[in-house]
This record gives C-alpha cells, structure tokens and sequence, in this order.
C-alpha cells in the first residue's frame, strides 16, 4: 500500500470537468480547504478509513437486498468516502431551478388530469403525452387531497464538460436513494470530521422532518390530527432498508397493504386495538399495485377500494398516482415548454437534446446515427433497457434497431455525455482516481411549496471506463457536499 | 399498534429468549459433561428432548447420536435445517427485527445485527472450536445486553409490551421443559449423592438460578427444593410463576382490563388463569405430581401463544412455533 497523499498523481480524464480538481491538477479554488486537509492522508490511512466505513455500514444494516437471491441477501450500497463537493454559487443556481422545474412539472400534471389546456394551445403535442403508458384516463378529473401531485421528486443531473448542470431525466414516482444520502453524511462525520468542519458542509438530517411536515400538510383532516404511515411491499423489496429508515426517523408506522382496508371510501389499518383511521400515505409501492380494483384486477397485492377512498379525498397519497406521464423520457424534452407555458419564464436548468423516436423525423436521425447515441426505453429505470451506442456491438446496434422500429413510442435518443469525474478510492489499487458521477437531488413539496434538501445522492461509475451509475450495475454512491456561504 | 408488526414484536422476543436459553443450556451441560463422570447419553439425550428435537435428530443421526455430545453441540448451534439451533433462532430474530425496523431502536437492531453477523464470521467458528465456553458464553451475554437495550432504550409502549410477552412466554414454557426433562432424567440415573448434587447445580445453572438459589436456600440442596424453586418462587425472574405473572402483567399494559371492548379477552382470561394456578398449586404440592404440573404449562403457554395469534396478531389460525420458523 502506497504512502504517499492520497491526491499524489491524480490525473483528470482529458475532455471531462473534474468536480474536484481543475485540469492542471490543483484542488478547485472553492474546495481547497476541504481537499487539502482529505489529500494529507496518505492512501494507506485513508484506506483504513475506507474500510471502518464499510464496516460501519453493514453494522447498521445500511444494505439492500439482491432480488436474484431468494433468501433475500442483502449487500451493502457501494460507498466511496471520497466526497463530492459543490460550492454555495453553483447550489444556488440548482435549487433556483428544481423548484422552477417541479412547480411547472406540478402544473403540467394537473392540467393532463384536468383541462388539458397546454394541448388545446398546442405548446405540447398531445398525441405523444397521451400515448405514455403512465396516462392513466381514468384520474381524469380527480384533485388530490391537499392539491399536491409531486410530494417528493429526484431530479437526475450531469454535469458536461463546461462544467453546466443538466437534466438527465425526472423521477416523479417514488425516487429512492435518500437514505443513503443521511446515512453516507452521518459516515463522513464520524470518518472524516475534521474535513466536514473545515468545508463547512450544510447538514441534510433535517430531510425527515420536512418530508413528515409536507407529508401532514396534504392530510385531509387537521394536519395535527393526521394519522400518516409509510407503505411498503416488504422487507424483501430492493429497497426496504430505506422504506424503514424514513418511517423510523419520521416516527411514522411502516404499513404493508395487507395491513390496510377500506370501507366507506375511507381507509383504515388494523391494529391490536381494532381498526384506525389512516389519513396520508407516503406509498414506496409501484401505483400499479396499489388497488386491484383500478389497476390489476389479478393481482393479489394492494389495498381494494384505496382509489375510491382517494378520488373522495379522504386519503392523501404520496406522490399522487399517475405521476408517471410527466417523467416519461418521451415527454422530458417537453419540459422547458412547460416552464414557459405554465410561468412564463426562461428555464433556469438546461438539458440534454433528445430525439423522441415517436416523431418520424428524429427517429429517421436516430436509425442512421445508432452507433453514435445513447438510446433509452422511456420508462425503464435503473440503466436497464439501453443501449450505449459507442461502446455497443453490431449486433447490439442490430437488435436496437429493430426495437426501435417496432416500438418507435417506447423509445428516446442522447447523445452520450461526457459525464463530470470525481476522484474516487480504487481498493485494488490503492489510489484515487477519476470515476464519473451524476447527482440526484430531492425536492419535497408540500401545501406552500417546494422545498430543495441541500445535498443530494452522488452516484458514482466505479468501473473505470463506465458511464452506468446505477447500483444495480456497478455503481456506488458518495457523500454530496453542499457548501455553505462564506460568512461575509 | 397494527397486528404485523405486534406479531413481529411477539415473535421477535419468543426467538430472542431461545437464543440465551439453548446458549446457557449447552454452555452448562458441556460443563457437566466434564465434571461428573457421567454416562455422555444421560447427558445429553435431555437436551435434545428438552430442544423438542429428538425424533429428527435420531432419524438423521440413529439413536446412538445423543451420546456424541459434540454432535448434539453441532445439531443445536448451527444446523439451519433444525429450527431451534441458535443459529436459525438467531437469523429468525433478526428476520423479525428486519421486518420492523422502524420500530426497533437503532441501537437494539445494531446490537442484534451484530451478534448476527458475528455468527455468520468466521470468527465465531474459530471461537467455538477454540474456546467453547467463551463462545456460549458470548451468546448468552449478548442475548441478556440486547433485553436490556431494549428495555433502556425504547418507549415502554406496546412495541415493547409484545416483545417481552414473547420472551415471558417463551421462558415459562422453556423453565418448565428444561425442568421436567431433567427432573426426569436424574431421577432415572440412580446416582450416588455427590453426583447427583452436581446434577441439580447443573439444573440451576441451566436456568441462571445457582446464585439465587444459594441466597434463599443457604446452600442446602434437595431435587425437591430444587423444583420448588424453579417452579414457584415468586422472587425469581425466571421461574414459572414468576414468568406467567410477568406475562400477564404485559398483556394488561396491551389490553387494560378497563378497556373490556379491546380484542384479546381469551388471552387474558387465560393467561391470568394459568398464572393463578400455578401459584396455587405451591401449598399442596407434592413432588410426584411434578410431571403433569409442568405438562400442564407447557401444553397451555403454548395454546395461549396461539390465542393471542388469533386475537392480538392478526393470525386466521394459530401458527406453530415450526411453522413460524420457516
């Protein structure tokens, strides 16, 4: 194991904006402090510290469970303690625009389950909104209790070589990964405290508060009255560990639908006392299996009747069923439209060019240029469904084009971003070296409006070379530092 | 509290209490084993009776196994197809903890996920073939810190209320049945004095009740006072009576008496009952009629588990401690 401070030697990736260092190598002016006092380790003891992070981690049971394994075994988040860091200035400019976004976003949603004036006046099409396979007609007309569809979102972003934030895409269902966010944080403390000090790091513990607040706000009754729970489908669901991690620092009850009924439209859960009221659910279950009744007639899982009991208004759900039309990949590059429609604004956050595949011409560029972009399924989550152009094989390149041509709506086409790096601890080599990332912050919404949690989920392409930071592929995550202001 | 989760409560502490149970069984009966120059079958063929395991394990391992203790070690620590070995007990606790994260404090989770862990290491194979005792030992201990934890820091609320219902139910049925078993078996041996002394100092230290025996009883030990002990003295945390009275306190916290329209009549009507009986049974009580005393409880804490399945913890039917453990 090498001696020398951990930063020794670090190289950036040439065409690539480094989150720490600048492209001559020294630590980013607005991160010095916190990057010179992490590089006087030398690689053996921050490889110690690596390892007690780890520790501490499987410890607390901070896991996931692997779906392919029946005894549900469960693993640890791969975590690199290397943290992300980003300054006050740059924050400021990203929350500004999460909050421009979703408020737009919120409109968007009730107006498709409402008037549907953005069609009428054509700022978007609406034969390629209404062809998403999260349109759910039957919502039509509902107004969830509170007025709130967006409870709690996670806005992908990447970062490109100039060093500007974009969009990657919106998860506006039932985004996960905060947990990790307040437990990597609470490792970082106790790893590296001295560092979190000296950076002056805006704290994230406060995300459970404000989510049970927002949560109440919807409650149909009064908010100090409410009765909210956490629904999950179980402990052997992938992400359990964080199912329970929010109702226990929220101090909620974590249901599971068999614990749920509904009679009179309203929905109780039982309890060793007999039934009790249940006035807000904060649902980590996929909409689809929320009631058998509108959804899956088949399916045995779900609580019958809890859409009634929510088109009466009698239960707030979070986040709102039928989100999903609005985090389409296919509707994303709608979404600048949105902010002008709805506020009359410019959109503070950029993102990607897409070519949407249902549109004759893109999807005649996206054919010709297959080995050149990215091409993503529109609703499938976690890196699956995808093709990465530029690394595929023909016979890859083959198979997509006939997806494509068959299932034209299914499809949108990126090109591939040079993703932003940042150093990350390499255990078989004991060294730091440049591995890309993205970063998802999470915006909770309540009855008076969005709120940003200062920090974020960094998720990191541990796979020297991969552009995948999906956990499920190989990535990790790392502790996201939001910079305070420098007190003038 | 809901019915899910109160069920994972109950069970969590029925699985912890067998955790510390068959650790200081083993531990003490090891100990035995090497002191009194006894027969190894009169041993540990009792352990095996007392664990409810003796048709299985014969059937695997031919009748002459419960000489073997090493094998009956084996069988009761860390075979996963025997439903009562520590280790499927240990992994049953934690599943039940898992499903209730949330409601289990972080440092009871931690220290159970810990123990867990270590159970699954390498280290703990290493422990148990260098150090036997220190490796029951840790078990045993770690069993007794995780009550405690749980008692010093969660709310004393329902949460709490089910998982030590579990734990005193669990350890009257396994005061009882250790008893029986053991009674039994040292009454058939036939030894000559000093040995069997040395079996009822075993018997007391099976049951964490050597010292507090000693206290009440200024070392004069007879199988009679002996049983006595373990099955009434009320000033003991883990005699029989002391265990019903304890669980029947717990399911009135659950279910107050003053509140007669919440489900859970039966279980209390007959817990309090069994609890009552026992105790009455202390003026009269003559040794020979020791057996059906204690088939007695366990054949009642075990109907009442079901009872309180059906009334408290949402169970359609009662569910069999082996169908739980799968």
């Amino acid at each position: 194991m090498p001696t020398s401070p951990l930063f020794d030697g670090y190289t950036t990736l040439p065409g690539t904006w480094d989150e720490l260092f600048t492209d001559r190598g020294a630590p980013r002016p607005a991160f010095r402090k916190a990057v010179d006092l992490l590089g006087a380790r030398t690689s053996s003891a921050f490889s110690a510290c690596q390892a007690l992070a780890e520790r501490a981690l499987l410890n607390q049971g901070v896991t996931f469970s692997v779906y392919s394994d029946q005894r549900g075994t469960e693993k640890i988040f791969p975590f690199c303690l290397v943290p992300r860091i980003i300054s006050a200035e740059d924050w400021a400019h990203i929350e500004r625009g999460l909050v421009q976004r979703v408020t737009a976003l919120e409109r968007f949603l009730d107006d498709v389950y409402g008037e549907q004036a953005i069609f009428k006046d054509g700022a978007v099409p609406a034969d390629l909104v209404l062809a998403s396979k999260n349109w759910f007609p039957k919502l039509r007309g509902v107004r969830p209790p509170g007025g709130v569809r967006i409870h709690i979102a996670g806005i992908d972003l990447v970062r490109g070589p100039d060093g500007v934030f974009r969009v990657l895409e919106d998860n506006l269902r039932t985004p996960s990964g905060v947990s990790y966010v307040l437990e990597n944080r609470i490792i970082s403390k106790r790893v590296l405290p001295e560092c979190v000090d000296a950076a002056q790091v805006r704290p994230v513990d406060l995300y459970p508060s404000r989510l049970a607040e927002a949560l109440r706000s919807v409650s149909p009754v009064d908010p100090g009255e409410a009765n909210a729970m956490v629904l999950t489908p179980g402990p052997y669901n992938s992400a359990y560990f964080e199912h329970s991690f929010l109702a226990r620092t929220m101090g909620l009850e974590l249901v599971q639908s068999q614990d749920l009924f509904v009679d009179q439209d309203e929905v109780y859960c039982r309890t060793t006392r007999g039934p009790r009221r249940v006035h807000v659910l904060y649902r980590r279950t996929d909409e689809t299996f929320l009631d058998p009744e509108v959804f899956r007639p088949e399916s045995l899982l779900g609580v019958p009747g809890i859409m009634r009991a929510w088109a009466k208004g009698n239960v707030a759900l979070a986040n709102a069923p039928g989100n999903g039309v609005a985090d389409d990949k296919a509707v994303y590059p709608f979404v600048p439209d949105m902010v002008r429609y709805y506020l009359g604004e410019e959109p503070l956050l950029e993102q990607l060019p897409t070519w949407v595949c249902a549109r004759e011409d893109d999807r005649k560029f996206v054919l010709e240029n297959l080995s050149g972009l990215v091409v993503k399924a529109v609703d499938e989550a976690g890196g699956y469904g995808m093709l990465m152009g530029p690394q595929a094989s023909a016979a890859e390149i083959a198979e997509f084009r006939e997806r494509v041509k068959a299932e034209p709506r299914k499809y949108i086409a990126q090109r591939r971003l040079e993703l932003s790096t940042c150093p990350t601890w390499v255990p078989t080599k004991g060294r730091a070296e440049a591995r890309r990332v993205d970063l998802r912050p999470y915006v909770l919404n309540g009855r008076n409006g969005p709120w940003v949690l200062p920090g974020g989920l960094t998720r990191v392409a541990l796979v020297d070379g991969s552009y995948v930071v999906n956990s499920s592929q190989g990535g990790g995550s790392k502790d996201t530092w939001v910079l305070a202001e420098e007190a003038a | 509290m809901i019915s899910r989760v109160a069920d994972h409560c109950f069970w969590l502490g029925r699985y912890l209490e067998r955790v510390e149970s068959a650790s200081r069984v083993l531990g003490v009966t090891r100990n035995l084993a090497l002191d009194a120059g006894l027969n190894p079958r009169h041993v540990w063929l009792p352990v095996i009776i007392v664990s409810g395991e003796e048709k299985r394990f014969h059937a695997r391992f031919g009748s002459a196994a419960s000489s073997d203790g090493e094998r009956v070690q084996d069988y009761l620590t860390w075979d996963l197809e025997n439903p009562c070995s520590i280790e499927s007990s240990l992994a049953a606790a934690r599943d039940n903890a898992r499903s209730i994260r949330e409601v289990v404090s972080l440092e009871a989770w931690e220290a159970l996920n810990a123990l867990y862990l270590w159970m699954a290491s390498e280290r703990a194979r290493t422990e148990w073939s260098d150090d036997r005792h220190s490796f029951y030992r840790r078990i045993r201990v770690a069993g007794q810190s995780l009550q405690g934890i749980a008692r010093g820091t969660m709310l004393h609320d329902d949460v709490l209320h089910f998982i030590f219902l579990g734990v005193l139910l669990e350890r009257a049925g396994q005061t009882a049945r250790i008893l029986d078993v053991h009674h039994h078996a040292f009454k058939s041996i036939g030894a000559h004095d000093t040995i069997e002394t040395a079996l009822w100092l075993a018997l007391l230290r099976a049951c964490s009740g050597f010292e507090p025996f000693m206290k009440l009883h200024r070392g004069r030990v007879s199988p009679d006072s002996v049983a006595r002990f373990l099955v009434f003295e009320p000033l003991f945390p883990r005699s029989v009576r002391f265990s019903l009275r304890a669980a029947a306190a717990r399911l009135e916290r659950i279910r107050p008496p003053s509140e007669p329209d919440l489900p859970g009549r039966e279980s209390q009507d007959r817990l309090r009952a069994l609890a009552f009986w026992v105790a009455d049974q202390q003026k009269d009580f003559e040794p020979a009629s020791l057996h059906e005393l204690l088939t007695r409880v366990v054949d009642e804490t075990s109907e009442i588990a079901g009872v309180i399945g059906r009334e408290l913890l949402g169970h359609t039917q009662p569910l069999a401690p082996q169908a739980q453990a799968q």
